[in-house]
C-alpha cells in the first residue's frame, strides 16, 4: 500500500508540475510570455494562421504565439461554449461568430477591447464607422475586432446559363424563376431531372436558412436584420416575398427535394450556388479544364429598388478574459488585422477583409487585378449585414426554419401564415428565455 | 467500530481492484445523474450561471407540443421497427439454423451492419431514399411505377429510417434468436413428428413458446434502442420533414446543445426515462410467461 501511495503522489506531482504557468523563464533569465491562438479549423486559415504565427514569432522574443485550431466539433461556437464552461479557452481567437458573442459577453469571458488607449483609432482607420457599431454591445463596449466578411451572392456556370439561352444574370424574382424554369430539365430523358437551377439543404437545422431565406431577406429588405432595438421586425412583406419565392422555386422543381453528397455544382449538375468568396479557391481547384463560372448579386423582389445587400457570414476576433497577458493579445490582434495580414488572408483564403476602401487601395490592386473573380465579392462587402448578437438567435431561426419547410419547401402553408407563426414563436422564446 | 476494525484487518487488495470501477462511476455515472438531477431546477445556458427557476421547467414540459411529436414520433417508429425486426430477425435465424451451405458466412454477413459505423450506414440509405437521384427510386421509375417521396413526405419518413433501422440491427437479434433455437432440445421436434405434428404446428407449438425468453429479450433491447434513436434522423433528416422525424432524443439534444436549455434539456431527459421504464415494465408484465 506504501509503494501504491508513493507512486500516486508522484503521478499527481508530475500531472500539476507539468501544468504549470505560461511563462517561460530561459537560460538567459528573459521572461518569454506564450499565448495561445485559435484560428478555423479550414486548410486555408491554418495555412495563413501558421504564416502569421511563424512571421509574428520571429520579430518578437518576449511574445511567442501558439497557434491550435479550433477542436473539431459541428460549430465553433460550441467549441467555445465548452471551453469558456472549462475555462479552457485561448487567449485569443479569430473565429467569433458575432451572433454568439451576447453570450460569451454576459459570461464575463472575453476582454473588453475599448479599454486599450488606442482600439477606437486603430479599428476606425481599417472599419467603417457604421458597421463597426454594428458590431457594438448592448453594454456600450466593444468585444471583437472586425476581421472579415464573406458575402454570399450567387456563383452560377456560365456554360449551362448560355446553353439554356439565359444570356442575362437575373436581377429580380422573375427573372430568376425565368432563368431557372429555362435550365431545369431531364436530360437523359429517364423520367427524372437530372440538371437543376439550384440546390439548398433540406434539414430543418437553423444555420441552414443563413444561406437561403436570411440572405434573401435582407436583399429584400434592403438591408434589415430580424431584430431593431431588441424587437422583432422580420413579420414583414421582405420575408413573405422571400418564402413566396422558394415556396415557387421548389413546386416547380427547380431546386430538388433531396440530400446530395459531394459538390454538384462542380459536377454541372446545378446551375448556381448560393455562397461566398471562399468557394473560388475550392472551384479552382476542384473545376474541369472547360468549367466556367461567374458571379450575380442576390436577385431582388420585381418592385425593389435601391442597393442590393446581403448576408455577409462575418468572422471576428476577441480575447478571452482568461488571458493572463490582455495587452500582448491586443497587440498580436493589430497585426493580425494589419494591411499586410489582409492582403494575405486574400491571397490564402479568398476571403474579404473588412476594410474600407479595399477594392481601390493600391496595396491590393495587383491582387485583384490577378484574381477578377473575387472583385465582385469585395464590391458587394460594404453592402452586408451580420446577424443580431442576441443569445435567442438560434433557436429563433429554428423557428424561422420550421416554417420555412412546411411553407417553402413542402407548400403546406401560406407564406403570409408561415411568417406570422414564425414571429409568433419568436416571441414565445424571447419571453420564456428572458423571463425571471 | 466493529466494522472499522473488520475494514482495518481485511485484505486491502480488493478495495484496490475494485478502485477503477468505482472511480469510473463515479465520474462518468454518479456525478453526471446527480448534476443532470440539479439542473433540473435550474435555467443554465453552460456559459452564465445557474438561476433557480423550481418547477418551471416541468410547466414548460407539458405545454411544449413538439416535445410531445417528438415522442409520438418515437412510438411511431418503435410501432414499425419493433414487430419488423422481430419478423425478419426470426425468420433469418430459423433460415441460418438449418444446415444449408455457406451458413457460416451468411451469419456473418447479416452481422456485418451491426458493427459498422451507424453515420455510415445513414449516408449510404440516404443515397438510397433520394428521391431525385436515389437508387431505389430510379428502380421503380425504370419498372413504370411512380417516384416515393421515402425521406422526404412526412407519411413515409419514419417508416424509412425504421426499415434501415432494421437492416442495421437485424444481425444482433438473429444471433439472438439462434442462441435461443439451439437451445431447444431436439427430442420436442422428434415427438411432435411421431405425433405427425405438421411444421407450422411444430413452430407455434414448440418453437415460439420455447422462444419466450429470447423474445422479451429482443423486445426490450430493440424498445430501449428504439427509444435512443438519434443518429438516423440527426444524419438523415435532421427531424424533418415537417418534424415527423424528430425524436426524442434528437429533440433533447438540440434543447442541450443547439439551444442551450441545459435545464430544461435534462427534464426532458429525466422524463423521457420515466416513459422508457413504464414501457419496459408493461411489455415484461405482458409478454415474460412463466
Amino acid at each position: 500500500m506504501r509503494y501504491i501511495s508513493v507512486v500516486s503522489f508522484f503521478i499527481v506531482f508530475w500531472i500539476f508540475a507539468c501544468n504549470g504557468s505560461k511563462e517561460k523563464i530561459y537560460a538567459d533569465n528573459e521572461k518569454v510570455i506564450k499565448l495561445t491562438y485559435w484560428c478555423a479549423s479550414n486548410p486555408q486559415e491554418i495555412k495563413l494562421a501558421k504564416e502569421l504565427v511563424g512571421k509574428w514569432n520571429s520579430t518578437h522574443d518576449d511574445v511567442k504565439i501558439e497557434l491550435q485550431p479550433i477542436p473539431a466539433s459541428q460549430s465553433s461556437e460550441e467549441v467555445l461554449l465548452a471551453a469558456i464552461a472549462g475555462k479552457t479557452t485561448p487567449d485569443i481567437c479569430s473565429n467569433m461568430w458575432p451572433g454568439a458573442m451576447d453570450d460569451f459577453v454576459l459570461s464575463g469571458g472575453l476582454v473588453r477591447l475599448d479599454q486599450f488607449p488606442d482600439f477606437v483609432d486603430y479599428i476606425t482607420e481599417r472599419v467603417p464607422k457604421d458597421l463597426l457599431e454594428s458590431f457594438r454591445s448592448p453594454d456600450g463596449h466593444f468585444y471583437q475586432i472586425p476581421w472579415k466578411t464573406n458575402p454570399l451572392m450567387i456563383m452560377y456556370n456560365v456554360k449551362m446559363f448560355r446553353e439554356a439561352g439565359v444570356d442575362q444574370t437575373p436581377k429580380t424574382y422573375s427573372e430568376f424563376l425565368e432563368a431557372a424554369k429555362k435550365i431545369t430539365k431531364d436530360i437523359d430523358g429517364d423520367g427524372m431531372i437530372d440538371q437543376w437551377f439550384g440546390y439548398r439543404s433540406l434539414k430543418p437545422i437553423w444555420w441552414q436558412r443563413l444561406f437561403d431565406y436570411y440572405t434573401f431577406y435582407i436583399a429584400a429588405s434592403g438591408g434589415k436584420t430580424l431584430f431593431k432595438d431588441s424587437e422583432i421586425i422580420f413579420d414583414n412583406e421582405a420575408s413573405v416575398k422571400v418564402f413566396k419565392l422558394f415556396q415557387d422555386i421548389y413546386a416547380n422543381g427547380y431546386f430538388p427535394i433531396t440530400e446530395f453528397q459531394g459538390d454538384n455544382f462542380i459536377a454541372e449538375r446545378l446551375a448556381t450556388n448560393i455562397t461566398g468568396p471562399w468557394n473560388i479557391a475550392y472551384v479552382e481547384k476542384f473545376k474541369s479544364s472547360d468549367f466556367e463560372y461567374d458571379i450575380f448579386p442576390i436577385p431582388v423582389p420585381d418592385d425593389y429598388s435601391g442597393p442590393v445587400y446581403t448576408y455577409g457570414d462575418h468572422k471576428n476576433i476577441a480575447i478571452f478574459s482568461t488571458t493572463k497577458y490582455p495587452k500582448e493579445a491586443w497587440a498580436f490582434a493589430k497585426f493580425l488585422v494589419s494591411p499586410e495580414s489582409d492582403l494575405r488572408l486574400l491571397e490564402i483564403c479568398s476571403q474579404i477583409p473588412i476594410r474600407k476602401n479595399l477594392s481601390t487601395d493600391s496595396l491590393y490592386t495587383e491582387y485583384f487585378t490577378s484574381h477578377p473573380k473575387i472583385v465582385k465579392f469585395a464590391q458587394q462587402a460594404p453592402l452586408t449585414r451580420g446577424v443580431d448578437g442576441v443569445s435567442d438567435l438560434k433557436e429563433i431561426f429554428d423557428g424561422i426554419s420550421q416554417e420555412y419547410e412546411v411553407c417553402a419547401i413542402y407548400g403546406k402553408r401560406s407564406a403570409e401564415e408561415a411568417v406570422r407563426k414564425a414571429a409568433k414563436r419568436a416571441k414565445v422564446i424571447i419571453d420564456w428565455n428572458r423571463s425571471r | 467500530m466493529e466494522i472499522i476494525t473488520k475494514f482495518r484487518d481485511s485484505d486491502k487488495t480488493g478495495y484496490v481492484m475494485s478502485l477503477p470501477y468505482i472511480l469510473y462511476f463515479l465520474l462518468f455515472v454518479g456525478f453526471p445523474l446527480f448534476f443532470s438531477f440539479i439542473l433540473i431546477f435550474h435555467k443554465w445556458n453552460i456559459v452564465t450561471p445557474m438561476e433557480w427557476i423550481g418547477l418551471r421547467n416541468f410547466v414548460r414540459l407539458f405545454s411544449d407540443i413538439q416535445f410531445f411529436q417528438s415522442i409520438k414520433n418515437t412510438l411511431i417508429f418503435l410501432v414499425v421497427h419493433i414487430p419488423l425486426q422481430i419478423v425478419i430477425a426470426l425468420m433469418l435465424a430459423l433460415v441460418l439454423n438449418e444446415k444449408i451451405k455457406f451458413r457460416g458466412f451468411f451469419r456473418a454477413i447479416y452481422f456485418l451492419p451491426v458493427i459498422v459505423s451507424g453515420v455510415v450506414i445513414t449516408i449510404l440509405w440516404q443515397q438510397l431514399y433520394a428521391y431525385e437521384t436515389g437508387l431505389l427510386n430510379l428502380l421503380l421509375v425504370k419498372m413504370g411505377f411512380s417516384k416515393i417521396p421515402w425521406i422526404n413526405d412526412p407519411k413515409y419518413a419514419m417508416t424509412s429510417i425504421a426499415i434501415m433501422a432494421t437492416w442495421k440491427n437485424v444481425g444482433l437479434y438473429v444471433v439472438l434468436f439462434l442462441v435461443g433455437l439451439q437451445g431447444i432440445p431436439g427430442y420436442l421436434y422428434e415427438a411432435a413428428d411421431i405425433d405427425g405434428a405438421k411444421p407450422y404446428q411444430k413452430f407455434y407449438f414448440i418453437t415460439l413458446p420455447s422462444l419466450n425468453n429470447t423474445m422479451l429479450l429482443v423486445i426490450i433491447l430493440s424498445t430501449i434502442g428504439g427509444f435512443s434513436l438519434f443518429i438516423e434522423p440527426f444524419v438523415m433528416t435532421g427531424g424533418g420533414p415537417m418534424n415527423s422525424t424528430l425524436s426524442a432524443m434528437l429533440y433533447i439534444y438540440n434543447q442541450a446543445f443547439f439551444f442551450g436549455h441545459m435545464g430544461y434539456s435534462a427534464t426532458l431527459g429525466f422524463f423521457f426515462a420515466f416513459i422508457i421504464l413504464i414501457v419496459i415494465l408493461l411489455q415484461k408484465k405482458f409478454i415474460e410467461q412463466k
